[in-house]
């Protein structure tokens, strides 16, 4: 049995699957005490099951993204080493950062030598004011991390209780000041990220529940728990990720469909496009900040059921902001909710009440509630219409490198409007029709972000650069790097090297024997020319464990398998 | 209509070569992605990307004359890299950006009016085709087009030579010692564009110094007097000190300031084969300087200001032959042109022409119509010799968007008067850019094609 957890900010979701069906679910309230919130959940779930035949548990949290936005992490000094390129000026960061010289170009040779008197310094300058905690990041280190790793050693030396960060072994991917605000935020959450995986551990000795543990990350793959704590960025924004999945899990395969989980204050949305959640193509944004974390391609629309509508002269207008519950709930203030009980499209509330709510609003007006509601509620759908356009739109004009990607860029449009979370019911079939799609609410829609957890897979990848010329290659995901043995070492002898990296590094994540099809996602090779001769090659190699859920689940009847 | 972001086109073409070891092929944008990329820059809110769209055959049949059609002289690839400066253009005139920078692969300056082929690595003019499009879908008349490139921008002058609204200032090493071997001060366009060519041919081994020198005693000058609606750069970067090609010493910074002094609403990415050692750096430094951003930080590793001192006489060289064009600029409307370019109703002059690339021998004679109230129609008789099988000869008749009525019938019957005379001409074109139409005619099918832009609201 699988048993999928997704701690939310304000509920914890459970559920608990066997063979493909939804054998319990559980909502309970988020406290303080994530322990106890975790044992309640799980209590609920396990109701009359042994905690023995629980073969695998995943879980997805916002307890990083939350601690981000919070602010609630520990202070981080940085040493750059960002050498010629974008003005300095630019990498201020909320701490004290350091800018050394050093500098390595695009193939990984040295530009510009380090200065270990500026290290020094720094480290001294960083230690007298008390960090304690340091991210050491250097432009093009995914290319050769020599400069990091002389800083590091150098600083072990004189400072060996500092805990330091190395960009290369957190992002290996281009584009520096993500890998900077990555590496800073890997260092400032860990230790806070170790408490959360320390109480999960704990909740589950305390039930006996002895399965695999999994963590979900924000790319819709699973990490297991105790590899997590090396990455705990990674767990970011894996609520949407769960729902996500849920989705993928709930309804046929193949479909193209557009998520819409609508909450109290936003709606989150995300594409599935032939049955497989669309990435974002570039890494999530953080508390403003743009990381190198791979995640779905995620948007949060600022309306919810609990957002303020008002009367502004004789325009109504949905605000982004939330004051409490619905009218017809108790609340302050008008509301979509409200809005939707008068047009009955939801059972929650007093409906004399909502009709109150409306009627202040049209009263002035001269409309009558019923007409109020339906201004209302195609003003949310509109607004949530154009976002989901929006997003088709921006995925259309993802650029493209190669004249065979520009041929084949086609538009996509969805067939499913799929609804999730609380207020989804009312709005999904508007949506649809506004879209022109079938509206679907899929069973245990509520617990869908559960259920996605359940049902997550592992996923691990390895990105494999190699420059023949200079006889050197680097795994991208491990900050590996190290010389060619092979001559000559060509297309196929890199796609065997990754294909072994991607096994070790499976095994070493205790996922051996479960990794199922490998993916190649991508297969450059660039001949490098010099004086009219082919001198090396540039060889760029992605590939990926297969990527999907587990399992669909079905309302009734048996699971069926992918 | 300028507001702040700058809108980029990144195009390396990776899956696109001439050949596999010519300047030309995959590998050539690839550090400046790597560049780009490391750097973060398409993250600055400053910037946004664009994805490449594709230039229809119509647009390009509204500049060029390629035989035997658009389509057997042009590739995905240039139909991409026009459409990216095109779609940029509209972005422009739409209000969404300010400027731009199509940093597309392949080039286009040297290709011609005419195109029988590959040369100088071009086979239709990104800039041209951009010019035409602007005035046909938004209305505009003068445009300026400055090209930094270290060879002489000679397809962009051809094309332009007898346009009154366009100004085209080229400086680049002297044709005397490297490809094209023209571009010289006495080129001057036509009768009915006098001094709206203009070239500034520079001593091989000139650096920074010199190169703003002429930008701010001549370039910058006379384009502010020219007063265009659009200002394009054909940004070739080959003037780079380390570039293989060129001879001279420009530096990323010097392009950068360049950039800023200019102040183009769109770059046009052109040559430039230091793929490794200027590229990535001239590339990312033209991108701050549209973006409006601190360029000083970006210096290339064998940078060493100090190390390129300009010899004085040929600064001084330099120096009077911007002395000599800002007079002929000055003076351009007191010549008396019949002294220059001969009386009677007709200019014509014979060129010859060689495509490098593909070894195409062509013979032009080019005629324009001296007409006193519109910039005049003008026909080409071309003979494109490949070395093998008899040489194809083609007629083509192309009249501007301003043109007159009178010119513009002349100019028809010249087109039906070449389609009749038996042997001479298997293909005769015919371009009117005053109606967007564009006619090709095949002697040996008998068969006429038509093309027509888009109509209003299109």
């Amino acid at each position: 049995m699988y048993i999928g957890v997704d701690v939310g900010g304000t509920c914890t979701d459970a559920v608990l699957l066997e063979q493909g069906l939804v054998r319990a679910s559980a909502k309970v309230p988020t406290r303080d005490d994530l322990l106890a919130t975790l044992l309640e959940a799980l209590d609920m779930i396990l109701r009359g099951v042994s905690a023995e035949t629980v073969e695998r548990v995943v879980f997805s949290t916002t307890m990083i993204t939350n601690l981000i936005a919070g602010k609630k992490y520990d202070p981080v000094g940085m040493i750059l080493m960002p050498g010629p390129g974008l003005s300095h000026q630019r990498y201020r960061y909320p701490t004290d950062v350091y800018i050394i010289n050093g500098a390595i170009d695009y193939r990984g040779r040295e530009v510009i030598p380090l200065n270990l008197r500026q290290v020094d310094d720094a480290a001294h300058a960083l230690a007298g004011k008390g960090y304690h905690k340091i991210a050491v990041v250097g432009k093009f280190s995914s290319r050769n991390n020599r400069h990091e790793k002389e800083v590091e050693a150098r600083m072990r030396w004189n400072y060996p209780n500092m805990h330091q960060e190395l960009g290369h072994r957190v992002a290996g991917q281009l584009n520096f000041p993500r890998r900077v605000v990555t590496t800073y935020l890997t260092c400032a959450t860990r230790e806070k990220y170790e408490f959360f995986v320390r109480s999960v551990q704990q909740a589950l000795q305390q039930r006996g529940i002895g399965g695999n543990v999994f963590i979900l990350k924000a790319d819709g793959g699973t990490l297991p728990l105790e590899s997590s704590l090396e990455v705990p960025v990674e767990t970011i924004f894996s609520g949407p990720a769960a729902s996500t999945l849920g989705v993928q899990a709930l309804t046929p395969p193949g479909e193209t469909s557009v998520v819409v989980d609508i909450g109290g204050t936003t709606t989150d949305l995300a594409l599935i496009l032939s049955g497989q959640p669309l990435l974002a193509s570039r890494g999530a944004t953080v508390d403003d900040m743009p990381t190198h974390v791979r995640a779905l391609a995620v948007k949060s629309v600022p309306v919810g059921g609990d957002s303020v509508v008002e009367r502004v002269g004789k325009e109504i207008i949905v605000y982004s902001e939330r004051l409490g519950l619905p009218y017809c709930l108790g609340g302050p203030l008008p509301t979509p909710t409200d809005a939707l009980r008068v047009l009955g499209l939801t059972r929650l509330g007093d409906v004399e009440k909502a009709r109150e709510a409306m009627d202040t609003i049209g009263a002035p007006l001269g409309l009558p509630a019923g007409e109020v509601a339906g201004r209302v509620t195609s003003l949310v759908v509109e607004t949530i219409a154009r976002e989901i356009e929006g997003m088709f739109f921006r995925w259309e004009q993802e650029p493209a490198y190669r004249v065979w990607e520009v041929l084949q860029k086609k538009k996509v449009r969805p067939q499913t409007v799929v609804g999730v979370g609380g207020g989804a019911a009312g709005f999904v079939s508007q949506i649809a029709a506004r879209l022109g799609c079938d509206p679907v609410i899929p069973p245990y829609a509520p617990v869908a972000n559960a259920i996605g957890a359940a049902v997550a897979r592992p996923t691990l990848q390895v990105t494999l650069h190699a420059d023949t010329e200079q006889g050197v290659y680097s795994i991208q995901e491990e900050g590996y790097q190290a010389r060619l043995e092979e001559h000559p070492f060509g297309e196929d002898k890199a796609l065997e090297l990754a294909k072994n990296w991607l096994a070790k590094r499976a095994a070493r994540y205790g996922l051996d024997g479960d990794l199922g099809r490998v993916e190649v996602t991508r297969r450059d090779v660039f001949n490098m020319v010099r004086d009219w001769v082919t001198v090396g090659r540039l060889i760029d190699i992605t590939v990926q464990t297969e990527r999907g859920i587990l399992h669909y689940v079905n309302r009734g009847g048996t699971g069926f398998e992918e | 209509m300028r507001n702040k972001r700058t809108g980029l086109i990144f195009f390396p073409a990776f899956d696109w070569a001439i050949s596999p070891t010519h300047p030309e092929r995959e590998e050539r944008l690839l550090y400046t992605r790597d560049q780009i990329f490391e750097e973060g820059v398409l993250d600055l809110p400053s910037i946004i990307e664009y994805a490449p769209r594709l230039v229809t055959t119509h647009d390009i049949a509204r500049v060029h004359f390629c035989v035997p059609r658009v389509q057997s002289q042009v590739t995905e690839a240039h139909l991409i890299a026009a459409g990216s400066a095109t779609l940029l253009g509209d972005s422009i005139f739409n209000g969404e950006i300010k400027n731009g920078f199509a940093l597309v692969r392949p080039p286009g300056h040297h290709a011609m009016r005419v195109v029988h082929g590959n040369r100088g690595f071009c086979n239709i003019n990104n800039e041209a085709i951009l010019v035409e499009y602007l005035r046909r879908r938004h209305g505009i008349r003068r445009v300026a087009i400055v090209d930094s490139d270290v060879h002489h921008g000679d397809g962009t002058q051809d094309i332009f030579y007898h346009d009154p609204d366009v100004l085209f200032i080229s400086f680049h090493q002297d044709g005397r010692t490297i490809y094209p071997g023209t571009g010289f001060t006495t080129e001057l366009g036509g009768p009915g564009a006098y001094a709206r060519t203009l070239n500034i041919p520079l001593p091989p081994g000139l650096g920074d110094e010199t190169f703003h020198y002429v930008v701010d005693n001549l370039v910058l000058p006379v384009v502010k007097d020219f007063q265009p609606e659009f200002i394009i750069n054909s940004a070739g970067q080959d003037n780079h000190f380390t570039d293989p090609l060129g001879s001279m010493r420009f530096t990323a910074r010097g392009y950068a300031e360049f950039t800023r002094k200019l102040n183009p609403h769109l770059a046009v990415l052109e040559g430039g084969y230091a793929i490794e050692t200027a590229l990535p750096y001239v590339n990312l430094a033209i991108l701050l300087a549209l973006a409006g951003q601190d360029y000083s930080y970006v210096r290339e590793p064998e940078n060493w200001p100090s190390q390129f001192q300009d010899s004085p006489e040929r600064v001084a060289r330099v120096q009077r032959m911007v002395e000599q064009l800002l007079s002929v600029w000055e003076t351009r409307d007191q010549v008396d042109l019949e002294k220059i370019f001969g009386a009677g109703t007709f200019y014509q002059r014979r060129k010859q022409i060689y495509y490098d690339t593909d070894y195409i021998e062509e013979e032009q004679q080019e005629k324009v119509r001296l007409c006193p109230s519109c910039p005049g129609y003008i026909t080409i008789d071309s003979r494109a010799d490949r070395g093998y099988g008899r040489p194809l000869r083609v007629f083509c008749v192309s009249v501007p968007f301003s043109a007159c009525a009178a010119c513009q019938g002349e100019a028809y019957e010249a087109y039906e008067q070449a389609k009749e005379k038996m042997s001479h001409f298997a293909y005769v074109y015919m371009q009117d850019k005053s109606t967007d139409t564009c006619l090709a005619f095949e002697r040996e099918k008998g068969q006429e094609w038509v093309s027509e832009g888009p109509k209003a609201g299109e």
